[in-house]
């Protein structure tokens, strides 16, 4: 998630600073492990290398893998403290000494499902909070946190706004860093020729949408597949709805959507827990006072779809979705690691397997789960070259509906496991990490010892409670789907490499 | 988009990480195994986790015309296997350790790296040895291979007109040296380029004595030195071909690009000719005055380019500066922006602002606030850079790979506070003139051609 505003940073990432950073290119594109959820790790005896290396062979070729002991996994003792403010914020704490410096992660139910028939509402206020505040205007505002070299962050979503701060922990920065924050997330001035300003670059953005298919079909996705929920539109308003939106509209939500009741602090960093509790307490006492929004209610089952926008590219792009889950639900972990399996997080999964190292169609294909107050989407995406973007649908189709019908086999099951397992220390490991869980684990109210009992529970899943709770939830024939790309004559896919899709590592050369 | 906007945070960072004046320094080691690897190892003890980088000097300013995207495609031919594992083994493998893994390449450099629980770092070396000693390539492998190339290539550029654009711009920028080239090659290139090309990209650059193993995280030298020095230690040294630095003409003209594409919103894109810290070697402080520049033009929302122009004039919709002052040759100083099109701004108004901008900073030395403020942010930006080994890893890896020292990161702070208000304006003579000047504009294609 972005630290730095929704406006510069859309508009710079959709104009030239990510243009310039390609001169590097990864060899993969997406998160990869990035969503894993998270956690102290749990020791358990499958994640250990032994069991890693005799799973794959008996005589292993890899001297390193043999030797790793089945110790338990090095892990870091995330000891999060909780606490409620008079006005009623939830806070979560980490006490970090290491390094002089604090994070903190404002979550309001702010996002655009609350809109309310106003598309880009929250967009707009959380775009506005650092636009000016009494005695200060944007320049200022910016000019006071750069002089004490603290970086002030929001960004608007579906389901939250965030309102973040970072800054060096010695009080002399701390205090100013803080008390601007306070003002800059409790009191925001709204000027209305920031408004205007910030309100232009919005359309803009909007006009440089038209370049990206991948963006132009995402959009139709959850038109399609939200339909008259609030999910439905994007966070970022259209071009009909910005241009309306005044200072008093922005006025009203903030002090509705940004109360004390309707926040979660997260704060890690250089701070005893007296600290903690003081700068809870003051940025809550700045804020609004008020209750928290209802969650919005969830969306209807949408028929299966198929939509294709024409779009002058040298690739088609390919969106397949249907609904999925809400945080907390009792089938996250099977679905979760149902999903390791078949498509999320880089290579190794069977879409990856099957569609780009096998066919070499694709750059790259992603599927998951996104959890949110109510059902978020499954959604699987790839591009392919146009010519192929009717087999490869078909190909993926295919894919998934021998997922659902088989399930994972319980080889896959095992490496799957032992994969969360292992990568959990790489959750919490840095403060920026750590500030990610906390607001994630208070904004969906999850139990303190969410991260461990989530790899608790992936470690005793079976392949039967996978597949169904993937069925559960998943059709084989329920997908709403949307492409986009140029309508050339279809070619059929390349043959497949007949390599089998596991090697073992035991296997003799020749 | 998230991942993209990681990639432009992370640039920005690299562009003005300096040293810890605020906390103590972190324990750096450097040695070399007798193969001529060098490793340099930095702990961070805050969690039981590592990070191995290996880097190698090659990138696609070492290639030669019709030989372009190689380096990027032997990356990619790195995952295919080696004598030890079977194509994609060695990620199955690393997948299960819950390592996240990956490799990146670029113009001056390769790198691979994997970020694992700290008791697992011995697969990582295991691994990366492997394919440095004895990679295959089988031919069916890179021909498929070659196909997900193309498909980076036209999801990443062809399709973006802003990368698009910006491959061209370079290749224009850059009339002398490698770096016009591509990182993922012309597609021609890509059409044409065999198993034999690759075998001998391989065989030429990828030895010990051509890499830089770094590891940051919650591991001793001892340790990592007895392990680098098992696996990575029977590699065999190989000699390697002089490798020049690219260097540009000082002056080459003014250059002017018109594109039309598939775009509805203008742009511009302005970059001098300028050194690097690797080429300005008699006089440092003219590059390190070129990076408080790029700050004091864009180092913040308070920063003169969102100051003045997004929010004064109204002139940009957004606009941005950017320099690399840790090229392994010349750089460039790159300007871009987008009109303000619903105020009607024009990109000739565009340029003239971006030109008064420029000007301003040859005729009237910036104030001690302003520079007091790019200080302040570069000395918290050096405590926020030790949050993530990821970052003090490619950081000395990118450094040590251009033919600089990571101790740079050490010493930068001073280097930057020795510039003083009168070395700006005599970079920004120096180097913002016309004969520097190579300038883009990108136009949506209704507006035809003349």
């Amino acid at each position: 998630m972005s630290d730095r505003t929704f406006m510069r940073s859309s508009l710079l990432s959709l104009l030239l600073l990510g243009t310039l950073s390609l001169v590097a290119c990864d060899s993969e594109t997406g998160d990869a492990v990035a969503t894993i959820p998270p956690a102290q790790n749990v020791a358990t005896p499958v994640e250990s290398g032994q069991a890693i290396a005799r799973a794959a062979q008996d005589q292993p070729r890899l001297q390193s893998l043999a030797e790793l002991d089945d110790q338990p996994l090095p892990r870091r003792n995330l000891d999060i403290q909780s606490w409620q403010t008079e006005g009623g914020a939830r806070v979560l704490f980490v006490e970090a000494r290491e390094l002089p410096m604090f994070d903190l992660r404002l979550t309001f139910a702010a996002g655009s499902s609350q809109d309310d028939g106003v598309p880009g509402l929250a967009m707009l206020t959380n775009a506005m909070l650092n636009e000016g505040i009494a005695g200060r205007d944007v320049t200022a505002i910016a000019e006071g946190f750069e002089d004490l070299g603290a970086d002030f962050g929001n960004g608007s979503y579906r389901d939250m706004a965030i309102a973040s701060l970072r800054s060096l922990s010695a009080a002399d920065k701390r205090q100013p860093a803080l008390e601007l924050f306070s003002q800059v997330v409790g009191q925001p001035s709204f000027p209305d020729d920031s408004l205007q300003r910030i309100k232009n670059q919005i359309l803009t953005g909007f006009e440089f949408q038209k370049q990206s298919p991948g963006k132009l079909a995402s959009l139709e996705l959850f038109k399609q597949l939200y339909r008259e929920h609030p999910y439905a539109h994007p966070s970022e308003g259209t071009p009909e709805s910005i241009p309306a939106i005044d200072v008093a509209q922005l006025r009203d939500f903030h002090a509705r959507a940004y109360a004390a009741g309707n926040v979660v602090i997260a704060l890690v960093g250089d701070l005893s827990r007296e600290e903690a509790e003081a700068i809870a307490a003051q940025v809550s006492a700045a804020l609004p006072q008020g209750a928290a929004l209802s969650a919005p209610a969830a969306p209807t089952l949408p028929p299966a779809t198929r939509e294709h926008l024409d779009h002058p590219s040298n690739q088609t792009h390919l969106l397949l979705a249907q609904l999925g889950i809400e945080r907390g639900h009792p089938d996250y972990a099977a679905l979760y690691l149902g999903n390791q399996i078949l498509g999320g997080g880089g290579f190794g999964t069977r879409l990856m397997e099957e569609v780009r190292e096998k066919r070499g169609l694709t750059y790259g294909v992603y599927s998951g789960f996104s959890p949110m107050q109510t059902n978020g989407p499954f959604m699987i995406n790839l591009q392919t070259r146009a010519d192929m973007a009717e087999g490869t649908l078909q190909l993926v189709q295919q894919l998934v509906r021998e997922f659902l019908e088989q399930g994972p086999t319980e080889a896959e099951l095992e490496r799957s496991k032992r994969q969360t397992a292992g990568s959990f220390p790489l959750s919490t490991a840095s403060n920026a990490d750590i500030v990610g869980q906390l607001g994630s684990i208070g904004f969906y109210n999850l139990p303190l010892t969410y991260l461990e009992d989530f790899m608790q529970q992936v470690q005793t899943l079976s392949v039967e409670d996978i597949r169904t709770a993937m069925n559960r939830h998943l059709s084989a024939d329920g997908f709403v789907i949307v492409t986009a790309g140029p309508e050339v004559e279809q070619q059929p896919l390349p043959a497949p490499s007949d390599k089998p899709l596991e090697q073992p590592s035991g296997v003799p050369e020749h | 988009m998230p991942p993209m906007l990681r990639r432009a945070a992370l640039l920005f960072a690299a562009a003005l990480y300096l040293p810890l004046a605020v906390a103590e320094a972190q324990p750096t080691h450097e040695f070399f195994l007798d193969n001529g690897l060098k490793v340099i190892v930095r702990e961070d003890h805050r969690a039981p986790v590592v990070v191995s980088q290996l880097w190698y000097k090659v990138g696609s300013s070492y290639e030669s015309p019709g030989q372009t995207g190689l380096s990027h495609a032997l990356e990619h031919m790195m995952f295919k296997g080696s004598r030890t594992l079977a194509a994609g083994e060695a990620s199955r493998i690393l997948r299960e350790l819950g390592a996240e893994e990956n490799a990146f390449t670029s113009d001056d450099y390769t790198a691979y790296y994997q970020v694992l629980a700290r008791d697992r770092l011995a697969v990582a070396f295991e691994l990366e040895a492997d394919r440095l000693a004895s990679l295959k390539l089988p031919p069916d492998e890179v021909a498929r291979e070659i196909e997900v190339i193309k498909e980076e290539r036209r999801l990443r550029t062809d399709d973006k007109p802003s990368a698009l654009a910006y491959e061209r711009f370079k290749a224009m920028a850059y009339p002398a040296s490698g770096y016009h080239t591509p990182t993922i090659g012309w597609m021609d290139d890509l059409d044409r380029m065999t198993v034999e090309d690759l075998r001998a990209w391989y065989e030429a650059w990828y030895a010990p004595n051509n890499a830089t193993l770094v590891v940051v995280g919650d591991v001793t030298l001892d340790e990592v030195r007895t392990l680098a020095e098992r696996y990575f230690g029977p590699v065999e040294k190989r000699p390697i071909p002089s490798a020049k630095r690219p260097l540009e003409l000082d002056e080459p003209g003014e250059r002017r690009l018109t594109l039309h594409l598939n775009t509805q919103v203008p742009s511009l894109m302005m970059a001098f000719n300028t050194a690097s810290l690797a080429t300005e070697t008699d006089n440092p402080r003219q590059i390190h005055a070129l990076r408080l520049i790029t700050a004091l033009l864009d180092g913040g929302y308070s920063a003169r380019l969102p100051r003045q122009l997004e929010r004064g004039e109204e002139l940009v919709s957004s606009a941005s500066a950017w320099y690399n002052a840790h090229a392994r040759g010349d750089s460039l100083f790159v300007l871009s922006a987008a009109p303000n099109t619903q105020k009607g701004r024009t990109l000739e108004e565009v340029e003239a602002g971006l030109w008064a901008q420029l000007e301003q900073l040859k005729q009237t030395p910036p104030t001690p606030e302003e520079l007091e403020r790019v200080r302040a942010q570069v000395i918290a930006g050096l405590v926020y850079e030790r949050d993530s080994i990821t970052q003090q890893a490619t950081t000395i890896g990118m450094l040590e790979t251009v033919g600089l020292s990571w101790r740079l990161m050490d010493e930068e702070l001073a280097a930057l506070e020795a510039v003083t208000p009168e070395d700006i304006q005599q970079a920004a003579r120096t180097y913002f003139t016309r004969s520097r000047l190579s300038v883009a504009h990108v136009l949506p294609e209704e507006s035809g051609d003349e």
